[in-house]
């Protein structure tokens, strides 16, 4: 009775996995599609198919330009949440200092704030204070949200190893210098590494923001959204897609490069 | 043997943190080549002073002199002293090799000396030379305190210091690892500085021992004098379960127990112009005889045997006399079979006990 039951158990979680990821994938499977349907408008089933829109994305200037101030802002953005997160980071979990407590709260509200008003709020801000809007101040308002997170990710780190290592390093002679380079770098590398990864994928993918503060340079997921106001194609899915992919490649080269760091240890 | 300047002195220690004194006026000398250890309960301040020793943190009062030159404003990175933690804080992300070698990379040390220096090291503190490369992520909690121990020997300190790094480890490999470390400090020669709140290590280990309460050291001596001649109730309790009884100097020049009503002989060291306070006995003082009056004893209490227990060569016993329970504990070899229920009675010689005022 038991191996039935244990059957069944496994059975009925099979079964719910594989529709939890239907239920995830198959817009991303019917995006594909839409992709290469050789009509204008996607009609299911479909009749023909082309790989002419991959070939009129290739070749498009408006896209080509988006793809390059998305990656420009996305590194941008991680580089800078990055080193700002890090000491970020350090304030929010290792030392003890007056305002600590506050600090850790406010850190927070970037994080809760529904986007959308958050841009909205950054775009009247710039304009009051007669900043001309372009990728530079998208780069800004997107830190305003990423970096709380990324100290968040690089805090966890730096709560996952015992403090006193530094003092210890201290104790045994090496310089403040010396310590933040053969210690608290190396113990916080893997989180600082997430960080980045993170970084790059939230501020690839993020729309809201973009919308309220890019002024007249255009990102990918802005770029989509154009598109699909006015003028769909499916290189609206074509493109899609593509961002997907990219975000997956660097995902996976950012995972395996993680394993090999950790692997090293 | 000849007064060699102490090593360290300490002068008047205070630490504050807010209202709270952590460490309360300590004043102590060090002798070189000496192991010393402060004994002291949970929260008495042994971390905090040794803290201040290694230069971790500044007393907020008072002078730490090392070899007669003060150290207080010199930072624990420039101090030749170094401490093993209670936590052991090895750097996780590096072989046993490199924590045993890092402090001498951090010097500039050439490769090929720190080397030879970690294999040293690493032979001190009983470790296969294999295990140089090893992950110290690895090593399982022995092995670890060997490795934190190797590092702080490579460091190649004038003092030593320990915090509790022996409490999480089990009882056996505690005691080997006592053994060792009393071997090492031999065989070094270099002063050695231990925390403990098991003044059963205290009492294995040092050369003197310092009892340290609620900031201030209690008493410092040998581990001798510690037990025979404990200064305070304090010191005494501290040292083990002791038999302690309220008592009051009655006019006939005997000690009365109200709680008892029994009267007892003074001990010849009662100290002058005592009128009440605690007479402490040990359980290995107490006789324990089936006998109602047995021959040449003095301080006689009539119990019931209610309980014993073996521990391995001892045998302990809790007799109920009145409202209070004594402990009494003698040599098994020298244990008459008793079964709990029994009528006994209870003595010891005055001079076997203590009376510390209230
Ligand atoms: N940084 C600090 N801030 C405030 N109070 C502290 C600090 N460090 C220690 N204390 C207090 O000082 C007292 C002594 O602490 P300490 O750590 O020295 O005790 P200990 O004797 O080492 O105890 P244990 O055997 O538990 O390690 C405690 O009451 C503790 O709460
Ligand atoms: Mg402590």
């Amino acid at each position: 009775m038991g191996t039935i039951d244990r059957l069944l158990t496994r059975r009925l979680l099979a079964a719910y996995i594989a529709v939890i990821l239907v239920i995830m994938y198959v817009p991303m499977v019917i995006v594909g599609l839409a992709s290469i349907s050789k009509s204008r408008f996607f009609l299911f089933p479909m009749r023909r198919t082309s790989s002419k829109w991959y070939e009129m994305t290739w070749d498009s200037l408006q896209v080509h330009e988006s793809f390059l101030t998305s990656l420009t802002i996305a590194v941008c953005v991680a580089l800078i949440s990055v080193i700002l997160a890090f000491f970020g980071a350090l304030a929010y979990a290792r030392y003890d200092w007056r305002g600590r407590k506050l600090f850790q709260q406010v850190l927070l509200i970037p994080i809760f704030f529904p986007q959308a008003v958050l841009g909205l709020a950054l775009q009247l801000w710039f304009n009051s204070i007669g900043i001309q809007m372009s990728w530079q101040s998208t780069v800004f308002a997107q830190l305003v949200w990423i970096v709380p997170i990324v100290t968040l990710v690089i805090a966890i780190q730096a709560y996952g190893y015992d403090s006193a290592v530094e003092e210890a390093a201290y104790d045994l002679g090496a310089s403040r210098w010396q310590i933040f380079r053969t210690i608290t770098l190396p113990l916080l590398g893997p989180g600082i590494f997430a960080g980045f990864l993170f970084a790059v994928l939230l501020s690839w993918g993020n729309f809201p923001l973009a919308y309220f503060t890019s002024g007249a340079d255009v990102t990918v997921p802005e770029w989509l959204y154009g598109k699909m106001i006015g003028g769909y194609t499916p290189m609206v899915p074509a493109v899609g897609l593509i961002t997907v992919v990219l975000g997956g490649i660097i995902l996976a080269v950012g995972l395996t490069i993680n394993g090999m760091l950790q692997r090293r240890d | 043997m000849a007064a060699a300047p102490p090593i360290l002195q300490l002068r008047n220690i205070v630490k504050s943190f807010g209202s709270l004194n952590a460490v309360d006026g300590v004043s102590l000398d060090i002798e070189e080549g000496e192991l010393f250890t402060i004994v002291g309960p949970s929260g008495s301040g042994k971390t905090t002073l040794i803290r201040l020793l290694v230069g971790m943190d500044k007393p907020t009062a008072g002078d730490i002199l090392l070899r007669g030159k003060r150290i207080n404003d010199v930072p624990a990175n420039k101090r030749p002293t170094c401490m093993v933690f209670q936590s052991l804080a090895l750097f996780p992300h590096m072989s046993v090799g490199e924590n045993v070698e890092y402090s001498a990379k951090c010097k500039g040390i050439g490769k090929k000396e720190r080397r030879q220096r970690a294999a040293e090291c690493l032979k001190l503190s009983h470790l296969p030379q294999s295990y140089y490369d090893k992950a110290v992520t690895q090593c399982s909690g022995g092995e670890r305190q060997r490795v934190a121990l190797a590092r702080a020997l490579a460091f190649n300190p004038e003092i030593l210091f320990f915090d509790e790094p022996l409490s999480a480890i089990d009882y056996r490999l505690r005691k080997t690892l006592e053994k060792e470390l009393k071997d090492i400090q031999r065989e070094t020669g270099k002063t050695f500085v231990y925390i403990t709140h098991s003044l059963e290590e205290a009492m294995v280990m040092s050369d003197r021992i310092g009892v340290m309460r609620e900031g201030k050291l209690s008493q410092v001596g040998s581990p001798a004098t510690i037990y025979t001649q404990p200064e305070n109730r304090f010191v005494t309790e501290f040292m083990g379960e002791v038999n302690s009884l309220p008592v009051r100097l009655a006019d006939d020049g005997k000690l009365h127990c109200e709680t008892l009503d029994a009267s007892f002989e003074p001990p010849a060291g009662m100290p002058p112009g005592f009128s009440r306070g605690v007479l402490i006995v040990r359980p290995e003082n107490v006789a324990i005889s089936d006998d109602a009056a047995p021959a040449g004893s003095e301080n006689l209490i009539r119990g019931e045997l209610f309980n014993e227990y073996l521990l391995g060569s001892r045998i302990q016993y809790q007799v109920r006399s009145g409202a209070m329970v004594f402990l009494i504990e003698e040599l098994r070899a020298d244990a008459v079979a008793r079964l709990p229920g029994a009528e006994v009675t209870l003595s010891w010689q005055p001079g076997d006990s203590m009376v510390f005022p209230e």
